[in-house]
């Protein structure tokens, strides 16, 4: 069995304005000790999708409808107590910027044990021997565990972020924009210690970026999502080989590439549809070259067009 | 062969790290952050000189002091484009009604060229400024959220005191809008930054720049904050501008696949000083700086066989207040030898136009 399963997962926000629909039908499984990349543009849903798994939505945010079930539990349905013992001790996040992330005031082994302390019945002298543990883990000195937050570079308060994520040993890590604000160096220092964790801890993950080489270099799968739902999902090489989606295609084509041709980027344009008033028919059809009749009145599902490779195009016919 | 624009010789830019008391009593020594420790580079007309390197390497700063938002600490900025003859014309003329130069100093002065932007006073500064422009990072804060985008766009005119009246300013604003593209002009003077989306934002932001007629544009990171499918747009904005008012760019960013695909030569930076320059191609696929090497083989790819050769550094980069001594990169440098230790690398060429600050090149 997988040890995640997301099935028409929708995660809407109340507004003033009327019910914006961020997550709205998507589905995926997450096997044991796999990367699984959520890529698209700002607005798209990406983190909305990540963070209705553990459930850490804003006040004005609620799971519409659809299924999470993560070690045999529905979690769109489980609440209070339980809810609270899954997190972080299954489910744990990396946050973007781990500079607001932190508490500037508190030392930052303390930080990482605090979830020890809250989730198993070990007392302090154990979880601060983990915290050092930890630490050597993601390759900080274990001798700075009682320094605070801004004695730490950026690249550093990324690697406690991660110490803290792995603290109780979860099965599944989100990290979300991971490597964002980091330089290049730091973002493949990065980039290097979350694969070795991921293999070594045997972890699974949903990375979340915009930045899609970022998710080819660490995940196994990649989803591609724009306004609200998965437009095309497969291995991640297969997608950057193969694109099938158009939106896909645009994505891939608007990234410089400093290993290729030295090519002007391409752009999309146009912008993402109103999240609020959402027309029938396919949400890309507005942006698209390829629009026909059919894309304006009816929404294309996610199909399979080659081996484990899907899309939700009209204008793509499975092969 | 194309004329210089700005010629930046040896800058310097320091900055005093501000002691506690104690500290001033204990030891005599003032530290300074040296954000930009002798940089030397020329931007010809129409061309687009890009800044690379990882934050905190001095490539804003750059940027900033050519423009005298911050203040040098030494070396010579220099501008040669248009209206350079009238505006030092203005100035001989004055400095010979004074006699503080003979005719034959004043022939010297106007054959040698570039007018110094560091001697500037505060007014020809002011005017210096219409011909010199900035664009920021990011869209969404460098916009005043209670102006209207007409408010926006008019200020600098109202800064400088151009156009006599309303009607003038309006029709230099709607002219900006219009090459900044955001078309029709009349459908935007009037809506709020929040209205519009971030990379009209951005072009707001160009509009902003352009009301003045620069001829030389400094554009610090003008895409990182957008989404990757609206970011060419920007760039080829930017192009378009090169090609049709004769702009010239300054452009710092720290993303090298943009810097690749759309600047003209490249300049790498690191610890505030150029290690490698060079025409754009050269310094991408030929680069000859373990510097530049590591910075390139680190960027993402989706090709898997692309990431076979990747050299991550170890570390972070060093404290700006606190300078390794001979070169700066040793420290982390994989091909460290004992002379990069203790003697400062000096810069050589290995190609027309491309050189590179590295023991490496000259022991060989």
């Amino acid at each position: 069995m997988a040890l995640l399963e997301v099935e028409g997962l929708r995660t809407y926000f109340k507004t003033q304005e009327g019910t914006l629909k961020a997550v709205d039908g998507v589905d995926f499984t997450l096997e044991k000790g796999h990367a699984m990349g959520l890529a698209g543009e700002s607005g798209c849903g990406k983190t909305t999708a990540a963070l209705s798994i553990m459930k850490l939505l804003p006040a004005n945010g609620y799971i519409a409808g659809g299924k999470i079930n993560f070690m045999g539990q529905d979690m769109a349905r489980v609440t209070g107590e339980k809810l609270r013992a899954i997190r972080w001790r299954d489910i744990s996040i990396v946050f973007q910027g781990a500079m607001n992330a932190l508490n500037p005031v508190k030392r930052v082994g303390e930080q990482i044990a605090e979830p020890i302390l809250l989730h198993e019945d070990v007392d302090k002298e154990v979880a601060n021997k983990r915290v050092k543990e930890l630490f050597e883990l993601v390759g900080l000195n274990p001798n700075r565990v009682r320094e605070y937050p801004h004695e730490f570079s950026g690249g550093m308060r990324q690697r406690v972020m991660i110490a803290m994520a792995l603290a109780c040993k979860p099965r599944l890590v989100i990290a979300d924009e991971p490597t964002t604000a980091l330089d290049v160096m730091i973002q493949a220092q990065i980039l290097e210690l979350m694969k070795t964790l991921q293999r070594e801890l045997e972890l699974a993950m949903i990375i979340i970026s915009h930045d899609l080489s970022v998710l080819a270099e660490t995940c196994e799968t990649l989803c591609i999502m724009y306004a609200g739902k998965i437009v095309e999902r497969a291995d991640s090489v297969e997608v950057f080989r193969n694109p099938q989606h158009p939106y896909t295609q645009g994505l891939i084509a608007a990234f410089p590439n400093v290993k290729g041709e030295r090519t002007m980027p391409g752009a999309i344009a146009g912008n993402p549809p109103n999240m609020i008033a959402v027309k029938p028919g396919c949400r890309f059809a507005d942006r698209c070259s390829l629009t026909k009749d059919i894309c304006l009145n009816e929404e294309p599902p996610l199909i399979e067009v080659l081996p484990n490779h899907y899309a939700a195009c009209h204008v793509v016919k499975p092969r | 062969m194309a004329k210089d624009i700005i010629s930046v010789k040896d800058l310097r830019v320091w900055f005093q790290v501000r002691r506690g008391f104690i500290e001033s009593i204990l030891s005599e020594e003032q530290k300074f952050v040296k954000a930009v420790d002798g940089v030397t580079f020329t931007i010809k007309e129409r061309e687009i000189f890009c800044l690379v390197g990882e934050s905190g390497c001095g490539k804003t700063t750059t940027g900033k002091a050519i423009l005298r938002l911050v203040e040098p600490t030494g070396g010579e900025v220099a501008y040669f484009g248009p209206g350079k003859e009238d505006m030092m014309k203005e100035m001989v003329d004055v400095a010979l009604a004074k006699d503080n130069i003979d005719e034959d100093q004043a022939e010297r002065i106007m054959e040698r060229g570039g007018i110094s932007i560091r001697a500037l006073n505060k007014k020809r500064m002011k005017s210096m400024r219409q011909k010199l422009q900035i664009i920021f990072q990011d869209p969404y804060e460098s916009l005043n959220p209670k102006q209207s985008i007409y408010d926006i766009v008019a200020e600098p005119l109202v800064v400088n005191g151009i156009g006599a009246n309303e009607a003038e300013r309006e029709e230099r604003v709607t002219k900006a809008l219009n090459d900044a593209g955001l078309r029709p002009p009349k459908n935007f003077m009037w809506r709020y930054p929040h209205e519009v989306s971030g990379g009209q934002r951005q072009r707001v932001g160009v509009a902003g720049a352009l009301v003045l007629d620069p001829d030389f544009l400094v554009a610090d990171e003008p895409v990182s904050m957008l989404d990757v499918s609206i970011r060419s747009e920007i760039l080829k904005l930017m192009l378009d501008l090169r090609e049709h008012k004769g702009l010239s760019f300054l452009f710092i960013t720290h993303d090298l696949g943009v810097a690749y695909v759309f600047s003209d030569r490249i300049a790498v930076m690191y610890l505030g000083k150029i290690v490698e320059m060079g025409p754009t191609e050269r310094v991408i696929k030929n680069s000859q700086h373990p510097y530049t090497k590591a910075l390139i083989s680190v960027v993402p790819t989706p090709d898997p066989k692309d990431r076979e050769d990747k050299i991550i550094l170890k570390g972070e980069r060093p404290d700006p207040s606190d300078v390794p001594p001979g070169c700066r990169f040793h420290p982390r440098c994989p091909s460290v030898m004992d002379i990069c230790r203790s003697e400062e690398p000096k810069s050589v060429f290995v190609s027309p136009g491309h050189s590179v600050s590295c023991h490496l090149l000259t022991m060989q």
